[in-house]
């Protein structure tokens, strides 16, 4: 039989129309689809032996507890500590995928200045030169550390001045320091005693403080109750996340919290609502009233509800001293439920948000907020983790990232009561890194090291006999048999806790009622985050949810 | 005993802060890739802002996560799949998915009435270095397939190792904890067997003020709803009324 090209044809077509009704062709298909599904170039997590080690977050100064799943000696997880006295088993939204930052692509691995890269000696060289021709100011924004010990002797004894960058949280107590003497790091919030809670724009559900010892106590005290425990009242332009779960929402005019402050003081003061005294606000009620867009009987009445369940304390957003004083006329300083005196002496810090004068050279701690500029022209030697985008002809140094040094974690800014914590190294960097108290060391090397001033600091701990220790079980540091084994729980995730604050040991003395004060909109994000970018995974809320707004001053 | 795995979500304590979604992202090996969007992103657990339509003091609003809803009758994804892809697991009645069966026909997107399915439309990747730090308990997401909340499965697989080794039949719920669970900074979410009456998830799935998404339906969801406001509990019926979020496609 003699084979024709159209027998050909017709038998290539046959085939080629019979094959598709057989699951041949499908088949290849689904095999070609699943085997370029798993390219062997597409990353698979590693293999290794998986643990969890307790340490906390130091990625804000407000040190949450935090349990870090290890595998093959990388963390790959982070979770909340339930024990952990002040966090209570939270995390900010941030702070689980904090564990994804070091590989973050704007992470700084190597020394630049402005654009040009350079190297550790010549940074080392420029900042000796520059120590020797004139004093330098050191910015510190998580005080109270014993690597913040390193860079404040270094600053003394080079005849430098050392600063602080604080969070708002901190800053509204600054005026408690002004009024009283004692330093703002020495006070915190008994929020835990407090019935009633005033909120002039505090994120107190969104960020504010530790995360988990509000929302907690939100929770348990609040929480979808038509008569809770805890009423927190929130005064606030726009409806926010804390505004939408207060018991009572204030809507009034943005940036009047000073006029509605004021408003409240000399309604409590005329009606003798409150049993402190202090100076009637020189702002009439009608005035407030118009203000802030609330009638004049809706801030009566918002006063008088203010002191039917007591002790009730408000909380600004920002250092507006209005809310202080109208703190002052509630009797609400000093006492339990208010603003509270921690039991240990703390130190008063210079603000860093001053000028900068006659400064030869400023060296930034990775810790200060990467928005922070100092209002300086003198040189800057910046530590950073990852990289903002070059400021002027700036030192960029490369500091370690997230649990890749040791570190202490002193009392977080509001709380009531003293923490000591330490967060050990679990992570190597990618790159040579160093911290600015490590910089500064490697410069002055009678400075004693941070790890020096922590062993120094658990010693005056156990001597003390003070406080307990919280990890898997309780025990008082009087019961501990030596200074290395408290230092060796520390450093397995256990927290020493002092003791409950002094009320009574703190009085103010307002002899004016305060001038006039704006106070800034509150940002949406954390305003403590100190880094430039967010965890990649931050993501999920703004660009792939609608949950957030993207953050325009970050670059995630 | 079967086990029947489900939880039930305060609404009134959630705070919207969104920890449930990363912390989900993180253990799943989720990646953030620059290209995604609230249409084409891969969110297991979503959260959705919802208002009662008011404005001024009379406006309202309120946050629904939204993940799987692991129907019990009638599932939806499972009776569409024409790979087998989608079963309901007999010992756990958690709904799974097998990535490996899935041929990408998003069939069951189209059935699932809470929106809660996902098109995994690129290959996982990450920053250089970052592959570190996935979970190695999870594989690393396929392209080209539907995706979904699985109730941490890994973690269900880490509890019964466990158990195993001591000899157990059964696992210990405080062995298995879901991450957007243990994430929750308010405790909004209490997880557990709701086929065990002294179980808490359970009692509190009885619970008054407890309601489920479209539950006129009939697809049993394992995930129940808890809120006083009768406008949420409204919103049940029809929940994107006046939910903001885009819906996935």
């Amino acid at each position: 039989m003699k084979v024709t090209r159209r027998d050909l044809l017709v038998w290539s077509a046959g085939t080629a129309a019979g094959l598709l009704v057989t699951p041949v062709p499908w088949k290849l298909l689904d095999d070609t689809s699943i085997w370029s599904q798993n390219w062997p170039w597409i990353p698979q997590p590693a293999r290794g032996p998986v643990e969890v080690k307790l340490s906390a977050c130091t990625l804000c100064p407000n040190g949450c507890g935090m349990k870090v799943k290890m595998a093959a000696g990388w963390p790959v997880g982070v979770a909340g500590v339930s024990s952990h006295p002040v966090s209570r088993g939270a995390l900010c939204p941030l702070g689980f995928g904090a564990h994804q930052l070091n590989w973050h692509p704007q992470r700084l691995r190597a020394v630049r200045r402005g654009v040009n890269a350079s190297s550790w000696n010549e940074a080392r060289t420029a900042f000796a030169k520059a120590c020797s021709e004139g004093p330098v100011v050191v910015i510190d924004g998580y005080p109270g550390r014993a690597a913040s010990s390193v860079l404040q002797s270094f600053a003394q004894q080079h005849n430098g001045e050392y600063r602080v960058v604080v969070g708002p949280e901190a800053r509204a107590l600054s005026t408690y320091e002004a009024w009283s003497g004692v330093p703002a790091s020495a006070l915190g919030y008994d929020l835990e005693h407090a019935q009633t809670i005033v909120s002039f724009g505090a994120p107190l559900l969104d960020g504010w403080g530790s995360p988990g010892r509000f929302t907690r106590l939100w929770a348990e005290r609040a929480a979808g109750a038509n008569d809770p425990q805890l009423r927190i009242i929130q005064v606030e332009s726009s409806l926010s996340r804390t505004a939408g779960r207060a018991w009572r929402w204030v809507p009034l005019r943005t940036g009047a919290e000073f006029a509605l402050a004021s408003g409240l003081a000399r309604v409590l003061l005329e009606e003798h609502l409150a049993s402190a005294r202090g100076p009637m606000p020189q702002l009439a009620l009608a005035d407030a009233a118009t203000q802030t867009g609330l009638t004049v009987e809706a801030i009566r009445e918002l006063a008088r509800t203010m002191v039917v369940r007591t002790p009730a304390v408000a909380i600004a957003s920002d250092d507006n001293p209005a809310v202080a004083a109208l703190n002052v006329v509630l009797g609400s300083v000093g006492t339990r439920g208010g603003i509270v005196r921690r039991s240990q002496p703390a130190e008063a810090y210079v603000r860093a948000d001053a000028a900068i004068s006659s400064a030869r050279a400023v060296l930034i701690d990775s810790s200060v907020p990467w928005d922070f500029t100092p209002r300086s022209d003198a040189e800057v030697f910046r530590f950073a983790a990852w990289d903002g985008g070059s400021k002027r002809g700036d030192w960029l140094l490369p500091s370690p990232g997230f649990l890749e040094e040791l570190t202490d974690v002193p009392t977080a800014p509001t709380s009531a009561f003293e923490t000591y914590a330490v967060a050990p190294a679990l992570v190597k960097a990618p790159c040579e890194v160093q911290s600015a108290a490590q910089f500064l060391s490697s410069i002055d090397p009678t400075l004693a090291t941070a790890e020096k001033t922590i062993h120094s600091r658990c010693e005056d701990l156990f001597r003390g006999r003070a406080g307990t220790l919280r990890g898997q079980e309780e025990t008082p540091v009087a019961k501990l048999a030596s200074a290395q084994k408290l230092e060796e729980q520390l450093s397995l995730g256990a927290v020493w806790v002092g003791e409950a604050p002094r009320t009574g040991a703190l009085r103010c003395e307002v002899k004016e009622w305060p001038t006039a004060f704006s106070s800034a909109h509150p940002e949406s994000w954390s305003t403590t985050w100190p880094a430039p970018v967010l965890p990649p995974l931050a993501t999920k809320l703004y660009r792939e949810s609608s949950l957030r707004e993207a953050p325009e001053k970050r670059n995630a | 005993m079967s086990a029947r795995y489900g939880m039930v979500i305060d609404l009134d304590r959630c705070t919207g802060c969104g920890s449930c979604m990363i912390a989900c992202a993180a253990e799943n090996n989720v990646p953030s890739l620059p290209q995604a969007t609230a249409r084409t992103g891969l969110t297991p657990m979503l959260v959705r802002k919802v208002s009662n339509g008011g404005e001024g003091t009379a406006r309202r609003e309120a946050f629904i996560p939204i993940m799987c809803m692991h129907c019990e009758h009638d599932t939806p994804c499972v009776k569409v799949c024409p790979q087998q892809a989608v079963e309901v697991d007999k010992a756990t009645g958690i709904v799974m998915q097998m990535p490996q069966r899935c041929l990408g026909c998003r069939y069951c997107m189209t059935a699932c009435p809470y929106h809660a399915r996902y098109f995994n439309w690129w290959d996982p990747s990450w920053p250089a270095g970052m592959e570190k730090s996935l979970n190695p308990g999870v594989a690393s997401r396929m392209r080209g397939v539907v995706e979904k909340c699985n109730l941490c499965h890994a973690r269900l697989h880490s509890a019964m190792q466990k158990a195993a080794a001591a000899g157990k039949r059964e696992i210990d719920l405080a062995d298995y904890v879901p991450a957007c669970v243990e994430a929750c900074p308010t405790g909004a979410i209490t997880f557990g067997n709701l086929a065990d009456k002294n179980d808490p998830a359970a009692q509190e799935a009885h619970s008054p003020d407890t309601f489920r998404l479209l539950a006129r339906i009939g697809t049993e969801p394992k995930v129940y709803y808890k809120s006083k406001e009768a406008w949420v509990r409204a919103l049940a019926e029809s929940p994107s009324g006046t939910a903001s979020e885009v819906q996935h496609g």
